[in-house]
């Protein structure tokens, strides 16, 4: 039992950390909706009301798209562009699909490789190209939440306001949906490109996404 | 070869919660329309204490007092046999053929918030009668 907690340690505490902030976040949230109800003369409303609410559905949504998108471009163009120095690039000259050698596929799969990786066809595709694509459909369904929930929501203040509601057509020209959008997109970018770049000159001792802290700056690919 | 049990049961389940959000809002959407009518209905009634009950409390307050003989002056045409209801949360629009009413939920149910609006384009309604 102790060994399987420590063997799985990061992903068991990322996920505890997201309930956490998820549950913080509903009761921010909750408490921020009530704050606009009481100022608009209504009654607040209770938690398990937010809760299913679209206001809250497209909040959680529009975070959850950009980081899947993230994660989506980053796993795509690390196949083909490198950055030098960089421990999260490939090195130069490495950059495309590599050999079916390297890649431990069909023929040079070993003994202990996923059964999809020694077959030939759609499935090894499949494999071979499922983290990203798991990924972008992650975003794909995300973003397709969050702009049917924030039309709702949308609509929700439109009606406030004494103005129409709109269709959820018109709702993805609307300057709400894409400020929503490009604000998240805009911080997880800046996110990877920060990462990508400062960790060329910078080091964090024992960690993997970093280089050992006596390589030189140009070393690239190389993990601690 | 039928489906596991678990992906039976999963299905029902999926159906269960989409036929239930769609009565949901089914019921809601009727329930602001007939709210809205029973308002329009008791002016052309020229029963104030009725359409002023209907009321939200910040719309009652801004109508000159007393209320039920103030909201009979408002030129508000009686409802018409249909309407189209919409519903957005905590907030529902309901259009008859000669007004559009908004509405917003209490504790007791739904309220009208303004009547007698007048679309103005990208510009909010004018309303005869509104909460601030």
């Amino acid at each position: 039992m102790r060994t399987a907690l420590r063997d799985n340690a990061l992903g068991l505490v990322f996920g505890l950390l997201f309930l956490i902030v998820l549950v913080a976040q509903a009761f921010a949230g909750h408490a921020d909706f009530n704050q606009q109800q009481v100022a608009a003369g209504m009654e607040p409303i209770g938690l398990g009301r937010y809760l299913t609410s679209a206001s809250f559905a497209a909040d959680v949504a529009e975070n959850w798209q950009s980081e899947y998108l993230q994660f989506f471009l980053y796993i795509f163009l690390t196949v083909w562009l490198v950055q030098k120095g960089s421990p999260e690039s490939k090195k130069p000259g490495e950059q495309g699909l590599e050999s079916d050698r390297e890649q431990k596929v069909g023929s040079f799969a070993t003994d202990d490789s996923p059964s999809w990786a020694r077959a030939g066809g759609l499935r090894r595709t499949l494999l071979s190209n499922s983290l990203g694509l798991v990924m972008g459909l992650l975003f794909v369904a995300s973003w397709l939440t969050q702009s049917i929930a924030g039309v709702a929501a949308y609509n929700e203040e439109q009606l406030r306001d004494l103005q129409e509601p709109v269709t959820w057509a018109r709702y993805l020209t609307e300057p709400d949906f894409w400020n929503r959008t490009l604000q998240n997109w805009q911080s997880e970018l800046l996110a990877v490109a920060s990462m990508v770049i400062l960790s060329i000159y910078l080091r964090q001792r024992g960690s993997p996404e970093s280089k050992p802290v006596g390589s030189p700056h140009d070393a690239t690919g190389v993990e601690g | 070869m039928g489906k596991p049990r678990f992906v039976r049961l999963a299905m029902l389940l999926t159906t269960v919660v989409m036929l239930a959000g769609c009565a949901s809002v089914g019921e809601r959407s009727s329930a602001a329309e007939d709210a809205a009518r029973l308002f329009l209905q008791a002016v052309a009634d020229g029963d104030g204490p009725a359409a002023c009950g209907a009321l939200a409390p910040e719309t009652e307050a801004r109508i000159d007092a007393p209320c039920a003989e103030s909201i009979l002056d408002e030129a508000l045409p009686a409802p018409s046999a249909t309407a189209d209801a919409r519903v957005y949360g905590q907030r529902a629009l309901v259009k008859f053929d000669a007004d559009t009413v908004f509405l917003a939920v209490f504790p007791d149910g739904w309220r009208v918030v303004a009547a007698g609006c007048t679309p103005r384009g990208e510009r909010p309604y004018d309303c005869a009668v509104q909460g601030g």
